[in-house]
């Protein structure tokens, strides 16, 4: 049936669109994380029942052991209890102001990297002997993320994961300088000051 | 202006080595996965649908890529349509078979990029230059492969998908049908024009180089 | 009404208490403050840190703030003002992107709020999007605000493209082309308008158009 269809010049423009391309891991790993990210947005109605299930019986069990504490350790400490020296008491702002409990939010380390996106990132410093990227996604630790060079005089590179949103990141030269990305956004910072770039990251 | 010179290179070398020399290249068939993955994968089984997007994600790349002619808009509809196969498993027929499935989705992103990407160039003035890949080594074969993705480019979307299908996903009519939902007759009138075209438009670009 | 009033207070001082000593250990065995050398430094991300924590609030965004400080060279008397700073950021954003709350979301509404976002900003986009996280959204407009676009005018524009359906991936090309074009010179408010009208018009159509002209012709 093709062989009617298909002569020689068809034949050979077909080749050019047959080669596959190259697949690389990233793009595997970013539909995984989004199919296991999407899976940990939508809970089970049963999840959702328990949670409603479980909210009440934990507050009343709660305040049962409580109650018995705060006999025990009011006894030893009176009035005064603080978190932490020097700060002021807990008492005089855990009562309104205290955050609400997250709601249908995970917020534990893993299931927000669990929607981070790899993100890979080029650096050119001719000189530098070292260079790592410090920002929000790896807490600002040097020791996380160093770039690595391509060649002995080539650019650096390194891949982040980062969730999607918004971040501030630099890079630390030799382990002295920080100095932000020329090829990104300038991040101002009033806190500290210094230079520092801005990296949006989307949604896979 | 290389174009004669691509076109030998192209035959001679390429083409010489692929096609001629070794048959059993000119046809690659690229065989469905097991039918039972998908099922697995239904079942949400998450190995089993990994090993479908490893399984699939070069070809459905390579449709992309011809059909939207862009590595980001093709990797972003790859991605999206692999996503949407997961959360459409529930309506997955467990008798159906899946690569027509599959690339239905994926079409249908095609279309929704393609018709983005229309309406975007038209609107913006300046902006975003895509980045030219060509390696230079590649240099005259990709001038006559570059004649043959310019016509192609030309042809009406409806068309391109239809050829791409049938010439190099090579999926049966039966199976096009079921990607695009358009009947037998239409569809092989669509990738008889395609062809049609390829040929007068390729054989000018010969005679205008000689 | 005594023994209410009294039970009361034994439940309130528990609860401060059992927080207290949670957020301590907390933070005591939080391997990022060995990340910091000087003692000094570490001791006032310790204390600011264990009473946020008490308070409630999450601990990531604060950390990275004061290890942002570090990495500055910042000393230790700036990092407490800026994680507090922060703290007082994040419980407003908190507050105006209630009912659904992430670590995320409220670390990028502080910053939001940091930009010049007006308040009411956060509180109609959560209503635009109550089921889904808008992080990425949030720092689009941070980003525009501060490239200079009017901040009315941004969350203006990034309404309507939420309203539309605008995805993560439109709004973040629109955040890279108006900063684009104003390092190019144009102004910002033109660059978001011309842009935004981009973007706008490969979105369809708001569903009351289709309903007044189901078929969709003119």
């Amino acid at each position: 049936m093709i062989g009617e269809e298909r002569d020689e010049l068809i034949e050979q423009v077909a080749q050019v669109f047959a080669p596959l391309p190259r697949v690389n891991a990233r793009a595997t790993a970013q539909i995984m994380a989004a199919v296991r990210a999407r899976a940990a947005l939508r809970p089970s109605r049963l999840r959702l029942l328990l949670g409603s299930l479980r909210e009440p019986s934990i507050s009343m069990a709660a305040a049962g052991v409580l109650a018995a504490a705060a006999l025990v350790i009011g006894f030893f400490t009176g009035d005064r209890v603080g978190v932490i020296d020097s700060t002021p008491a807990p008492v005089q702002v855990a009562s309104n102001s205290v955050v609400a409990p997250l709601q249908h939010v995970d917020n534990s380390p893993d299931a927000r990297m669990s929607n981070a996106v790899p993100v890979s990132i080029v650096f050119e410093a001719r000189n530098a002997k070292s260079v790592t990227i410090v920002g929000d996604f790896n807490n600002w630790d040097e020791t996380t993320s160093p770039l690595r060079r391509f060649g002995a005089d080539g650019p650096w590179t390194v891949t982040v994961r980062a969730t999607p949103g918004r971040h501030v990141y630099a890079f630390l030269v030799d382990g002295t300088t920080l100095v932000a990305d020329p090829r990104a956004p300038r991040a101002r910072d009033l806190d500290y000051g210094g230079d520092a770039s801005v990296l949006m990251v989307t949604a896979p | 202006m290389y174009g004669w010179l691509a076109r030998w290179w192209w035959r001679n070398t390429l083409q010489r080595g692929n096609l001629r020399e070794k048959p059993h290249l000119r046809r690659v068939h690229v065989s469905d996965i097991d039918p039972a993955v998908p099922i697995r994968a239904k079942g949400g089984d998450e190995h089993a649908f990994l090993e479908i997007v490893e399984f699939y994600y070069p070809r459905c790349l390579r449709f992309a890529r011809n059909m939207l002619g862009n590595d980001q808009d093709a990797e972003e509809a790859v991605q999206d349509a692999f996503v949407r196969v997961h959360d459409s498993f529930p309506r997955f027929r467990e008798d159906a078979r899946f690569d027509p499935w599959l690339f239905r989705i994926l079409a249908n992103r095609c279309r929704t990029l393609m018709a983005r990407s229309r309406r975007h160039h038209a609107l913006i003035e300046y902006g975003d230059l895509p980045l030219s890949a060509s390696a230079p080594e590649e240099d005259f074969g990709a001038d006559w492969a570059e004649e043959v993705r310019m016509v192609l480019e030309s042809l009406p979307p409806e068309q391109k998908e239809a050829f791409l299908l049938r010439h190099v996903e090579d999926l049966s009519y039966e199976d096009i049908a079921a990607v695009t939902g358009v009947g037998l007759s239409a569809l092989r009138m669509r990738v008889k024009r395609a062809c049609d075209t390829l040929r007068v438009r390729l054989a000018g670009v010969e005679q205008n180089d000689r | 009404m005594i023994s209410n009033r009294f039970g009361s207070y034994f439940v309130r001082s528990a609860v401060a208490v059992l927080v207290a000593l949670g957020a301590r250990s907390a933070v005591a065995q939080d391997a990022r403050l060995t990340l910091i050398r000087d003692d000094a430094t570490r001791d006032v991300v310790r204390q600011v840190l264990g009473a946020a924590i008490a308070r409630g609030m999450p601990s990531d965004p604060l950390m990275s703030k004061a290890l942002e400080g570090v990495a500055k060279k910042a000393t230790p008397k700036r990092i407490r003002e800026a994680m507090n700073a922060l703290e007082g950021r994040m419980r407003r954003a908190n507050e105006l992107l209630a009912p659904t709350r992430s670590v995320d979301e409220m670390a990028a509404g502080a910053d939001a709020l940091y930009a010049g976002v007006p308040e009411k900003t956060l509180k109609l986009m959560r209503a635009a999007a109550p089921n889904r996280p808008i992080a990425m959204e949030l720092g689009v407009l941070t980003e525009m605000v501060a490239n200079g676009v009017p901040p009315k005018q941004a969350s203006k524009m990034l309404l309507d493209l939420m309203a539309h359906g605008a995805t993560g991936a439109q709004l973040t090309a629109l955040g890279s082309a108006v900063q684009g074009d104003v390092a190019a010179g144009l102004k910002p408010d033109v660059a978001l308008d011309l842009r935004g009208r981009g973007v706008m018009s490969l979105l369809p159509p708001p569903p009351s158009v289709n309903s007044l002209n189901p078929r969709g012709r003119p």
